[in-house]
This record gives C-alpha cells, sequence and structure tokens, in this order.
C-alpha cells in the first residue's frame, strides 16, 4: 500500500522506550511524561502526518499523545544542546509560573506513611523492583520533608498480608524515621494490601493530635486490589469526620476508590508513569497544603484551626560546658540545649521536654517555614526593551551580561520565556537572568533588589 | 587542598557606623582608610593562596548593595590605571578596581538626609546568586566526566560594624538556609558595634566562624588567622570560633527577646504574652486556650529581665544585645 502523501521516510522505527529523545544529560522529565505513547497510537498518528500535528484525532485517547521530538530543533551549527538546555529552562519557569500567592497553609504538620508492602511490589516494571524504588524514594522524601517542615511529624505504616503494621511511631526526629525503614528484611513485601485496616491505623495514631495541626496521610499504592474487613467508604465518612487529608501515588493503574479517597478529602491523587514521575508526584506533597475554608455552622469567625501554642527557645550549651545528663537518654553530655521553662538539658531540637512539656524549637526552626508565608512575586519576563528607558546590561544579581539580540524562540514563543533572557520583578523593577529567576525563586525566597 | 576556594566579601560601608568607630577610643576604633588598606592586604593574600582562587566582593551601602569587584571580570572601572612595573599585576587591578568603585559611590551620599539602613540582605542574597552562578558554569562544562560535587569551596565573609536591623531577620534567615543548600559557609568579622544575633546565628547553622575583633587596629591578624583558611582545612585549623549562639527568637509585638513565646500555628508570628487575636494574619483564638496559657503562664517578669543564665566561660563576650 502506497504511503499517505506527506510521510516521512524513516517513520517505520519508533522507539518505543520511555526516551523519546536520546541526548546525553538530558534529565527532561516533561518530555518523557508526555511521551508515553503505545505501538497501536503511533500506528494510527502515522496516516495523519499529512495534516498539522494530527489535529483530527478520530480516537479521544490520542489527545494525550503529543509529538515533543520534534519541536527540538537544530541551531544553525547543527547542535541540539541549545535547544536541550532551552527545553530544561522553559520547565522549569512553567513550574514557577504557578500562583505563588500568600495562601494560607498549615505548618504544623503530621504526616503518616502508608507504604504498600504486597507481592504487586516486586514486580519490575520500575527498576530495580518497585519496592526497591519505593524505599528509596520515600528515604530522600522523608529528609526534604523534615529540611521543609521542620516542625512536622511523621509515622510510617505498611500494608502487608491483608494487615496494617505500625513500622514506625509518629516522630519529629529524621533519624528515627529513617531507620524505622532502613531495616530492609523487616519490610519484605508478601500478601495482598489492605487499603482499610492501614488507613484505619493511620487515622487511630493521629486521633489524639490538635485541632490547629494538620492530619495527612500519603499512601504508595502498588497493587490493583484491596481486601478489606468492612466496608472502606464507612472509613472514608470517619476521615472526612477527622478532617484527614489523603494523597495516594499509585504506582499500576487508577482505581476509583484511590480516586474517591483523595478527591473527597481534598487530597491530591497520581498515577506514576515512569521513574522520574513517581519521584516528582512524590515530592508534590512535600510543601505545606493550602488551608481548607472550613465551613462551621457554630462559632463564626473564630478560626478552629487556629491555635496559639506556646513555644520555648533554649539556649544552647557549647562543648566547653561541664557534662551533666540529658533527660531525653539519661547520658553524661556536655553539649546540648537548655528548656527554658525548666532548665533540663535536652539533646537535639525540635523536640518536646521531657520534663515540662513545653514545645522547645530553634528560631532558625521557625523562620524556615517563613517563606511559604511571604513569598516572592513571580518576574514578569520581559519581551522587548521598547518601555525600559535606561536597561541594564549585566544581571542585578549575579552581573552576568545580558544578550542584546533577542534570540530564536524554538516551539511554542509564549509559556513565560523571555527571548532577551531577562526577567524582570515588579516590585523593584530589576532586571534578571533565567539562573538567578530560577534560584530566587526556588532556593533563597528573597529577591536581591527588593531586600525583603 | 586541591579545590579552589572562592571567596565573597560583603563589605559593611555605613558612614555613621564607620565615623563612629573612628571617634571611639575604648575598644580602640579603626578609620576607614586604614580598614580598606588591611582590608585589600587580605584580599591580596587570598588570591596569592592559589592560583584558581576567585574573589568576588560586595559593598553594603545606606540603602543599595554593589558589587565592587569580581574575579571574572564583570565589574570594569572608569578610570585609567597606571602600569607601575613594582607591583604585582593582579593585585594591583583588584586594589584600583575596588577604590576607584567605592569612592565613585561615597561621594554621592551627603551628611544633610537621615541615612537609609544597609543593603546587607542584597549583598548576601547576590553573592549567594553569583556563587549559583559559577557552580551551575563549573557544572554544566565538567559535566560527562567528574562528580557532581561543587568544584569550589565557596565562602562568604561578612565584615559588620552595624547593629542588627529587625526587618532583615526574614531574608537573613532564608539567606542561611539557601547558603546551608548551596553549602556555602558564611563567616563573621563584627569590627565595630554590639554584638549581631543574626549573622552569630548565621555563622552557626553554616559551620563557619564569628569573630568579634577587639583590637581593631590589628584586624588583619584577626582575618589572616580566622579567615583566610578554606573550610576543607578548617578541620585542622582550629580557627576561633563563637561557641555560646543565641537562638532566642524576638517577638513581634515588641521586639523584646522571649525565651518562651506564644506562636500563631498559621503565620508562626512570636508574641510575648498569649494575644486574642494575631497581630499579622488576623486569626482569632479560641478563648479557651487563651484562659488556659494565662493561668499555666509564670508571673510576668518586668520587662527587660531575663532570667539569670548558668555562666558559660568565653572569651569575653558581654550580654547580647537586643535587636532592632
Amino acid at each position: 500500500m502506497a504511503p499517505p502523501a506527506g510521510r516521512r521516510v524513516g517513520d517505520d522505527f519508533v522507539d518505543d522506550s520511555d526516551s523519546d529523545v536520546s541526548i546525553t544529560g538530558l534529565d527532561d522529565e516533561t518530555s518523557r511524561a508526555k511521551a508515553k505513547g503505545k505501538g497501536k497510537a503511533i500506528d494510527r498518528n502515522k496516516k495523519d502526518k499529512g495534516k498539522a500535528k494530527a489535529k483530527e484525532q478520530p480516537y479521544a485517547w490520542e489527545a494525550s499523545y503529543s509529538r515533543s521530538w520534534d519541536t527540538v530543533q537544530e541551531d544553525e551549527r547543527g547542535r541540539l544542546e541549545g535547544a536541550v538546555q532551552d527545553w530544561i529552562a522553559r520547565g522549569r519557569r512553567r513550574r514557577l509560573l504557578a500562583p505563588a500567592a500568600a495562601i494560607r497553609r498549615t505548618i504544623i504538620r503530621h504526616l503518616v506513611l502508608v507504604l504498600d508492602l504486597s507481592s504487586a511490589m516486586l514486580d519490575r516494571d520500575m527498576r530495580p523492583t518497585r519496592f526497591d524504588l519505593m524505599l528509596q524514594y520515600a528515604r530522600e522524601f522523608i529528609t526534604e520533608w523534615f529540611d521543609q517542615n521542620p516542625l512536622g511529624q511523621i509515622g510510617v505504616v505498611g500494608m502487608r498480608g491483608g494487615l496494617g503494621e505500625r513500622i514506625g511511631e509518629m516522630s519529629g526526629n529524621p533519624q528515627d524515621v529513617l531507620k524505622a525503614i532502613s531495616e530492609r528484611h523487616k519490610l519484605e513485601p508478601t500478601g495482598e494490601p489492605s487499603l482499610q485496616n492501614a488507613i484505619e491505623m493511620a487515622r487511630a495514631s493521629m486521633s489524639h493530635l490538635p485541632t490547629h495541626s494538620s492530619r495527612e496521610i500519603t499512601i504508595i499504592f502498588g497493587s490493583l486490589t484491596t481486601c478489606d474487613p468492612g466496608n472502606i467508604h464507612d472509613t472514608l465518612d470517619e476521615c472526612l469526620k477527622d478532617r484527614i487529608r489523603i494523597s495516594i501515588v499509585a504506582l499500576a493503574a487508577e482505581m476509583k476508590i484511590c480516586r474517591d479517597l483523595c478527591a473527597k478529602t481534598g487530597g491530591v491523587f497520581g498515577v506514576a508513569l515512569n521513574e522520574g514521575h513517581f519521584k516528582d508526584l512524590l515530592f508534590e506533597l512535600i510543601p505545606p497544603p493550602a488551608q481548607r475554608a472550613v465551613a462551621r455552622a457554630g462559632a463564626p469567625g473564630a478560626n478552629p484551626a487556629a491555635d496559639l501554642m506556646i513555644m520555648g527557645f533554649p539556649m544552647r550549651l557549647p562543648d566547653t560546658s561541664p557534662p551533666s545528663l540529658c533527660v531525653c537518654h539519661s547520658q553524661m553530655k556536655s553539649e546540648g540545649f537548655l528548656c527554658p521553662r525548666c532548665l533540663a538539658k535536652v539533646c537535639d531540637v525540635p523536640t518536646d521536654c521531657d520534663i515540662c512539656g513545653l514545645m522547645i524549637v530553634s528560631s532558625p526552626h521557625l523562620a524556615r517555614s517563613y517563606h511559604h508565608l511571604f513569598p516572592v512575586k513571580p518576574y514578569a519576563a520581559v519581551m522587548s526593551l521598547e518601555d525600559t528607558p535606561d536597561p541594564s546590561k549585566r544581571c542585578h544579581g549575579c552581573s552576568v551580561a545580558f544578550r542584546d539580540t533577542p534570540a530564536t524562540m524554538l516551539g511554542a514563543a509564549g509559556e513565560g520565556m523571555s527571548p532577551l533572557g531577562r526577567y524582570r520583578c515588579p516590585e523593584c523593577q530589576n532586571d534578571f537572568c533565567t539562573e538567578c529567576d530560577v534560584f530566587v525563586h526556588d532556593v533563597v525566597h528573597c529577591c536581591p533588589g527588593c531586600g525583603k | 587542598m586541591d579545590k579552589p576556594s572562592h571567596l565573597s566579601v560583603v563589605i559593611d560601608l555605613s558612614l555613621t557606623q564607620w565615623t563612629l568607630c573612628a571617634q571611639s577610643t575604648n575598644p580602640p576604633g579603626i578609620t576607614l582608610q586604614d580598614f580598606l588598606s588591611q582590608l585589600l592586604a587580605f584580599l591580596n593574600a587570598h588570591i596569592a593562596c592559589k592560583d584558581e582562587n576567585t574573589l568576588a566582593v560586595f559593598g553594603a551601602f545606606p540603602g543599595q548593595s554593589v558589587m565592587l569587584y569580581s574575579s571574572t571580570g564583570e565589574v570594569t572601572t572608569t578610570t585609567a590605571e597606571s602600569t607601575d612595573a613594582n607591583t604585582y599585576r593582579p593585585f594591583r587591578t583588584l586594589d584600583s578596581t575596588i577604590m576607584s568603585s567605592i569612592a565613585e559611590r561615597l561621594d554621592s551620599y551627603d551628611g544633610m538626609t537621615e541615612e537609609a539602613p544597609i543593603g546587607l540582605v542584597g549583598c548576601l542574597t547576590k553573592a549567594l546568586c553569583y556563587i549559583n552562578r559559577t557552580i551551575t558554569t563549573a557544572l554544566s562544562s565538567s559535566q560527562g566526566g567528574e562528580g557532581a560535587a561543587a568544584s569550589v569551596d565557596p565562602r562568604i565573609l561578612v565584615l559588620s560594624v552595624s547593629p542588627d536591623q529587625s526587618s532583615t531577620y526574614i531574608p537573613i534567615m532564608n539567606s542561611i538556609f539557601s547558603a546551608q543548600k548551596l553549602k556555602v559557609t558564611i563567616d563573621v568579622g563584627k569590627i565595630f558595634g554590639a554584638e549581631n544575633v543574626f549573622l552569630q546565628q548565621a555563622a552557626h547553622l553554616t559551620g563557619g566562624a564569628y569573630v568579634q575583633v577587639e583590637r581593631a587596629d590589628a584586624l588583619l591578624q584577626y582575618m589572616m588567622m580566622s579567615f583566610l583558611p578554606a573550610p576543607a582545612i578548617r578541620q585542622l585549623i582550629s580557627v576561633p570560633t563563637q561557641d555560646r549562639v543565641d537562638f532566642r527568637a524576638a517577638c513581634f509585638c515588641h521586639k523584646r527577646i522571649v525565651e518562651v513565646g506564644f506562636v500563631c500555628s498559621v503565620c508562626l508570628s512570636i508574641f510575648c504574652q498569649p494575644v486574642p487575636v494575631c497581630s499579622t494574619c488576623r486569626t482569632k483564638f479560641p478563648m479557651k486556650t487563651l484562659q488556659r496559657l494565662r493561668d499555666a503562664r509564670p508571673l510576668a517578669a518586668p520587662p527587660g529581665n531575663a532570667p539569670p543564665r548558668p555562666p558559660v566561660q568565653k572569651n569575653g563576650t558581654t550580654t547580647p544585645a537586643r535587636p532592632g
């Protein structure tokens, strides 16, 4: 059969693997996530290639299939590096374009991490096994979570053999939590998962917590079945009553009950397409969630989630001070922190004083969450220099020179990318380069021009 | 000590503070001229240590922050420099660029208007942006062979004469956390003025040295001993540092330092006594909590008294000054 007009030679070979653009050093999750095409979709699309970008799609599921390899073009010297860098920068900018308004977030968080330890996790579709990858990402997740939420606590529950198992108690010390999931032989996957048992166990461990902290359950679910003793919708109602937010990262496929659990409790549901996407989905849960507006019949005006907490700020004892017993381990130590109320020595902050029960926090821990409350305004991309009377030649942040002529934009010219490589702060009207833009919004959270 | 080290110096150039410093006799002060000459000797020493060492100097002027010199040549000076056969060329470029940049800016300040607070935060963030760019360019050029660890060892040195500004608390804490992420060490040299609590915390959290200079005329010796060694050698060369760090916070209402504070769970603002409504986010707190807290509190001490602290032997530190 003669190929239809416009079909390019060489289209017979279709790379079915995840990487559609095989360029060294390309770590591009966004393009991989888009190009998860299966054989059948490509077959149909080939016939449509004559038309512009397959606009007519006879099947609905083809709508999500986009050909990302078309947008990568060579520059005038025949190299693809510039296009690749451009693509990566665009991906980063896209994340920054998310609204950064100062919305109310719950800073004090309690999270139960539910790990699927059923036999479905021994599947090798994610390297080396789903189980190993889950453990590795869980470790990174915990480290990063405590970094961003120093006042939070994490507990770990496992789903194995139809039961819920308590793997780690709720603790504010990252080392304790990491230790709980480090013993691999204790976590060998077997049996069937039970969503209801795990959620019930997680809910029970969070029942005594005060209302002003956010209660969350994050489930990493790799199976397609659940083996429950009762009606899981009852559990869902109980969770709604307790105001627990459930988020699920599924590794296999979407299950309606998972989607319902997340939607009704206000959590986030995602199905991981590949390893990189799995990590992204998991790390999306790290920033504090926005506080939901709670409509209450009684007590209008008083926000039930807000409360005044009493906290103590300790003095740090250096190595040179005389040794004394610490109250947490009863070990003789020189260095530690003194509780301001009862003058007991504790080893590490943040913690609750074992003697008087005061929450001991050092001010950097509180300060670590301030950037969520006072975010930096996103910078506007400067499209042309016509409005600026005296444009600065160098980036205000790192003093790198700006390019004079606008660069040609590959692919869609929009998406917030500036052809001049300049990004302007709306407050202080200073221009910054791409690197500084991403750095300021991701890491520093403080604009060098405004000094705020 | 294989890795080249990068040093970013942030100089506090608050004119009022420098005038006070020059006039003070006890402890003996130092004029801006002397300070700059000693600083230039120190910067020359840093460049001389290793050929690949890089340097960036930022000046925190009242109301603005400027990059004065960078070894990658971003700052160009307008005055032509005469060639001098007796001076090593890189030293001469460094000296002349810094002095001319400072002189240009300082001329624009008159003594009439009240001085704006110095742009210390702007300098810190610019130093971090610059370090970030050098790290990313080093990574992208060396990709494919070497490891991902930064091939430079960056550090920031802050030479400060001004007291704390309470409005800079949040930006300085943000800079500290980004420095931790980039593995940048922040050293602080306090030449004149009261103890600076924020910078103390910065030095402590990033593993740097906070040095209170007592003999300002011997400043060069302090700088060579404490700030010249790269972070990698500091395990071998024991650098004097401040162990007693004040981690107490200041309350938002009176800017008093509190040991036991009341924290709003929504916005994390700290109050020294239970208030019915949070002043930052205007959330009302339930009456029960206020009742409970008021009953549980010990009798309020009169303002200005902190409870006595157990004595800690330390080299001549005075009681911490209150910020703001």
